[in-house]
């Protein structure tokens, strides 16, 4: 029988776990922000108004003009709705797991959780990098689920070289562990693009904590590089500094750029995360609209 | 404190090592664990993090304690400590061994060949020459050096005949001493009357050490078994009568194997038993030795004598309806049951039933067609044992072996002058030499022979008065032996008789092929096997000399004449270590304080040592792994290992995978013929109609499995489609019961004999029906008739009216429909098997991109277009069942509910 390649339902059918986690996710928080839907995102109609010198002809709607003396515009206002793109970094160092689960198992998660949210919301969403351009609908948000979950994952640790579209907002969900001037070089290239955006830095616990003991040997996430410390407790109080010297360079150079740093731990519940992304994505597109 | 004392090392120098322990300890102390290893992303923010202390030995005191016993139990073992008392050898002067080795020494002799090298080896490294004298051996008073020493008392080993310790005795006698000996006496527990003047000679000579076995390890021998009603009886006796002792016996057969086996006792204060083996006459006739467990000696070995295997033996008599106790059929039949297989009946009777032995009891002329029988069947090696009587008196014919007068002699009747006579010793040349004669078998009536020159040479048992009572001639291959008297005790005495049973037990030997003269007293039997002093059979050696028959009850084993089997194969006689005038006396005290055999063995602790260190590191190696965080690795290991345990029998079947996805989708299925063309076109024919069906149904089947009728499961498949072709092998009887559970399961097999091919004359020994039957012919079948016009098949989806494939026309067979109120059927209805001809896959065959791959005949879109019907009609009947039936009576039962 004939396969059906991208249909939905299959689609569907091929990504329940991370797609029913993400869906259940983000119907937890819309309960709290249903009213929210009217708050302006666009809709195919937004306003009529006066043809003004220099309307374009195509732009006059007829049917409405028909009606009265004056020529009607039909404002397009839900052209100007934000395009969200979404992007997780998926280094080997995101599949590190001291719990039970990853980093890049909760960054697919929250961004998928996000682009559910924003698609109800009337947001058009994208995966950065996809060929598939931004659209509102279930089904943009469940073929960012299949790339995320189904699909073996891109070994970028940083966004690929593909063009952005003006005005977008860019969500980064990663570990920022590649070297600070990649991480810089890529925001910088698509602040070029005007985009506002946020980076979520998702953070094991034992990244931050440092809990362990004794004589240890630390391996790369890639394999490779090795260190071992005779007493990894000894260094445990300078490693700790150090990383909260990481994460805020990062958030400085988030903010410098006009971007947006959020940190998030893989032990704490993704719900919290998602509620504050959610706020400040909303809340930013207010202001921008 | 004794157990030390008792500890002595092999290399005691190794010892030293031991002082190594302390740096071992220090090693262990300063090495740091090894690491544990985790993987950690932001490993670029640990460089250059300075950690000034290192993990002091994490060692704990009780792992680094059992690392030092493991070196310390390596270092003991290389020293090869041993516990036990060694030998210790006293004087300076010569060693003397001397070693009792008869069959009475072989049941203990690992102690005492112990005890042997041990001294040898303790007289070699001092230097002192050894004299190694060997009671059951000729002695040998030579003053041995080390290397003689070791080859002799390798060589030694007990032997199957009682020691001579008077050759001893005589040995000693010419020895001339220089200086005392030390002399260590390994006896066997056991007095032959010479002990004490041994004992006595040896004190002489220099300082007397005597070794015993322990009490309860006496010596003890089989002295005779008697054959009884109820089985065997088997006289035991034993040195000594001190203590009870208790133990078990098997009777072996021929092959070896255990035929029985009984305990026996000796109480306390008695040194003879006797045990008794309840075993079936039959079974008595097929054991061959006796022997007592866990008693390797000669004299713990009964050998019993090889008769005649079992022979067919017919039984004929010239008299009828005798009463039993007159008839000699009756005795003959009492006689021999034991050692025959008995059949009665008429001469040609038997003879057909190819009986090796005939019997002819008071037949005097053997009629008609029977004597041509008889005399062939003698000529080709059979045995014609014949009794007089009543008949044979008044004339015989000519197959006896010497000319018969007519008439006989009465003895010892009213009116005779002779008494009764008794039996002449048997001649020497007769097969029946050797049998003792009982005094009270007499002979009244017999028949006589013509005097002639031949007549002594014939005759194996004679009268007192020289008559001949027994005569034989040799016929051909076979023989022919008269009885002159009676086979009941009418004529003589001895039909009552033991005597009676053992000379037809010799006769029936004759009909084994052999030779009468082996069978007789003067006869020397060669040895065929021996055994040897532990009492296993060993073949002959040329030691061993032949014995005169008659001389084999009464001879006395020894290096001439081990024990062992004597005579012609299939017909040996045994002789024994031990008869039933074997006394074995005790060794009473001789003024020496004896020392035991037993626990003189020293215990060697190296292996163990070893064992210990390995186990003890093994325990290291475990506990480390623990210790450097594997434990949940070890515990996914157990898991695995359960799960590998659990799972083995299901992994291990290899159609696991077949069973699985037959199961998990719905599929067409055929019978893989073996036939590759046939095979390939019916899997294109599924594959084409699997894409009609999944284009026009609601059932979309996956691609289509090929069934191995002898070797896969069927009962996954609904329908089963099976090409008959010449070619096809045979099915084996699992495969049809298998065909035959799924048709009545309710599986549905379409046969396609593809014989349309031929057109439509067709007649019954087409190739493809010829086939069916050829397969199928063994199966319970259903009735089948031509599918009627109104047959579900015909309406399960489509509506057809003819059921073409590549060929039109033809009748299909199905299931013959239930005439009237017939019970319900199994299988939903649906016809277990559809029989055609109409080469239905060729039709419905695709290539891969679903162009057809065979033309119809006679041809156009509409037949194949047909055929895809018949096949999708076929494939909804077999999946759906009575429902698509029950679909025509929807408009009555409409109608019925409206009103």
């Amino acid at each position: 029988m004939a396969a059906l390649p991208d249909s939905a339902e299959s689609l569907a059918a091929a990504l329940p776990p991370l797609m029913v986690r993400a869906e259940r996710l983000a119907s937890a928080l819309t309960l709290g922000m249903h009213g929210r839907r009217k708050a302006g995102i666009g809709q195919s109609f937004w306003q009529f108004h006066h043809y003004r010198p220099g309307d374009a002809a195509a732009a006059i709607d007829w049917r409405q003009s028909a009606k009265s003396q004056h020529l009607y515009v039909r404002e397009r206002e839900w052209e100007a709705a934000q395009t969200v793109w979404l992007w997780r970094d998926g280094s080997p160092s995101m599949r590190f797991a001291s719990g039970a689960e990853s980093k890049l198992e909760r960054a697919s998660l929250l961004a998928l959780a996000l682009g559910v949210l924003l698609v109800r919301g009337g947001e058009r969403i994208a995966l950065y990098g996809e060929r598939e351009a931004p659209a509102n609908s279930r089904l943009a948000y469940r073929r960012i689920g299949y790339a995320l979950g189904e699909r073996a994952p891109a070994d970028d640790a940083v966004p690929p070289e593909v063009p952005l579209p003006k005005n977008a907002q860019f969500v980064w969900f990663g570990d920022f562990l590649a070297p600070l001037e990649a991480i810089e070089h890529a925001i910088r290239r698509l602040t070029r693009a005007n985009a506002g955006g946020r980076l979520v830095h998702i953070i094991d616990p034992a990244e931050e904590d440092f809990p362990y003991l004794g004589r240890t040997r630390f391996e790369a996430a890639n394999g490779g590089e090795t260190h071992t410390l005779g007493r990894a407790e000894s260094v445990a109080g300078a490693y700790r500094t150090r990383f909260k010297a990481h994460a805020e360079t990062v958030a400085l150079l988030a903010r410098k750029l006009g971007w947006n740093y959020t940190a998030h731990r893989t032990d704490r519940p993704p719900l919290a995360a998602l509620v504050a992304l959610y706020a400040d994505l909303s809340g930013g597109h207010r202001m921008a609209g | 404190m004794n157990l030390f004392a008792s500890l002595s090392f092999g290399a005691p120098w190794i010892l030293l090592a031991l002082i190594v322990l302390p740096a071992i300890w220090f090693l262990l102390r300063v090495t740091p664990p090894l690491p544990r290893r985790v993987v950690f992303p932001p490993l670029k923010l640990l460089f250059g993090l300075k950690d000034e202390e290192q993990t002091p030995a994490g060692t704990p005191w009780w792992l680094m304690l059992l690392r030092l016993v493991a070196a310390a139990a390596v270092i003991l073992a290389l020293a090869s400590p041993q516990l036990g008392r060694t030998l210790e050898l006293g004087g300076n002067g010569p060693v003397m061994l001397v070693v009792d080795n008869g069959w009475t020494a072989a049941a203990h002799w690992q102690a005492r060949a112990g005890l042997l090298r041990e001294a040898a080896d303790l007289a070699a490294r001092k230097n002192r020459a050894v004299m190694l004298l060997a009671t059951a051996d000729r002695p040998d008073s030579d003053l041995l050096d080390a290397g003689r020493t070791d080859r002799a008392v390798r060589a030694l080993a007990p032997r199957p005949w009682l020691a001579s310790r008077s050759a001893v005795l005589a040995a000693l006698g010419k020895l001339h001493v220089s200086k005392p000996f030390e002399i260590l006496w390994l006896s066997d527990g056991a007095d032959d009357g010479n002990a004490r003047a041994l004992a006595a000679t040896l004190a002489k000579l220099g300082h007397l050490r005597l070794f015993l076995n322990h009490a309860g390890l006496e010596p003890l021998a089989l002295s005779g078994t008697a054959n009884t009603v109820a089985g065997f009886e088997t006289g035991m006796v034993r040195a000594g009568s001190a203590g009870a002792r208790a133990g078990s016996l098997t009777v072996f057969g021929e092959q070896g194997q255990i035929l029985a086996s009984a305990p026996f006792r000796f109480e306390d204060g008695r040194n003879k038993t006797a045990a008794r083996i309840a075993l079936p006459l039959e079974m008595r006739n097929e054991a061959a030795s006796i022997a007592v467990n866990g008693e390797d000696s000669a004299g713990a070995v009964e050998l019993l004598d090889r008769g005649a295997p079992r022979r067919a033996v017919g039984l004929a008599s010239g008299t009828s309806n005798e009463e039993p106790l007159l008839s000699g059929v009756y005795y003959l039949e009492r006689a021999l049951s034991p050692y025959a297989d008995l059949k009665q009946g008429t001469i040609s009777e038997l003879l057909s039933r190819n009986v090796s032995v005939l019997i002819l009891s008071d037949i005097g002329k053997i009629a008609g067609a029977d004597h041509a029988r008889v005399a062939k069947f003698v000529e080709d090696g059979g045995l014609l044992i014949r009794f007089a009587g009543e008949h044979t008196a008044s004339g015989t014919d000519d197959l006896v072996p010497v000319a018969l007068r007519a008439g006989g002699r009465y003895l010892g009747s009213a009116l005779a002058w002779a008494s009764p006579q008794h039996l002449a010793p048997f001649p020497e040349s007769s097969p029946f030499g050797g049998l003792a004669i009982p005094p009270d078998v007499t002979v009244s009536r017999q028949i006589l022979a013509e005097p002639s020159v031949e007549l002594s040479a014939h005759s194996w048992a004679r009268l007192a008065d020289g008559t001949p009572m027994v005569t034989a001639a040799h016929r051909g291959k076979g023989w022919i032996v008269q009885f002159h008297v009676s086979a009941a005790p009418s004529w003589s005495t001895l039909p009552m008789s033991g005597l009676y049973v053992e000379m037809l037990r010799r006769l029936l030997t004759l009909s084994t092929g052999v030779d009468p003269g082996e069978l007789a007293a003067n006869a020397t039997l060669p040895a065929v096997s021996v055994l040897d002093g532990f009492g296993r059979a060993t073949p002959a050696t040329a030691e061993a000399q032949p014995i005169r028959a008659g001389a084999i009850a009464s001879i006395e084993p020894s290096r001439q004449h081990p024990p062992g089997l004597y005579g012609a194969p299939g017909a040996e006689r045994a002789l024994n270590a031990a008869s039933s005038g074997t006394v074995l006396l005790p060794l009473r005290a001789l003024g020496v304080k004896p020392e035991f055999y037993a626990s003189r063995e020293a215990l060697p602790l190296q292996t163990p040592l070893l064992l210990l260190a390995a186990l003890l590191l093994l325990g290291d190696f475990v506990i480390s792994l623990i210790l450097r965080g594997y434990a949940p690795n070890l515990k996914r290991l157990t898991g695995a290992a359960a799960l590998l345990l659990v799972f083995h029998g299901g992994a291990a079947r290899a159609d696991d995978a077949f069973d699985m996805k037959a199961a998990l989708d719905t599929r067409l299925a055929y019978v893989v013929t073996g036939v590759a063309d046939v095979d390939a076109m019916s899997r294109a024919g599924l594959v084409g109609l699997g894409t009609a069906l999944s284009e026009r149904t609601s059932y979309v089947p996956l691609e289509p499995m090929g069934v191995h009728l002898e070797s896969d499961d069927l009962s996954f498949f609904p329908l089963l489609y099976w090409p008959m072709d010449p070619r096809e092998k045979d099915l084996s009887p699992v495969a049809l019961s298998k065909i035959a559970d799924y048709m009545r399961n309710g599986g549905t097999l379409l046969i396609d004999t593809r014989d349309l091919t031929l057109g439509a004359t067709r007649g019954a020994n087409n190739p493809g029906e010829a086939t069916l039957r050829r397969l199928l012919g063994k199966l319970d079948l259903p009735p089948l008739a031509p599918v009627p016009p109104e047959h579900v098949l015909t309406k399960s989806f489509y509506l057809i009216s003819s059921f073409p494939g590549r060929w039109e026309g033809g009748t299909l067979w199905a299931q013959a429909l239930p005439q009237g109120d017939a019970p319900v059927r199994g299988g939903d209805g649906v016809s277990p098997v559809i029989i055609g001809g109409n080469d239905w896959a060729a039709a419905w065959a695709v290539d891969p991109r679903g162009h057809p791959l065979v033309d119809v005949s006679p041809g156009g879109p509409a037949q194949r277009e047909l055929a895809i019907r018949f096949g999708i009609n076929l494939v909804m009947y077999a999946l759906t069942g009575n429902y698509k039936a029950d679909q025509v009576y929807v408009p009555a039962i409409l109608q019925r509910l409206g009103k």
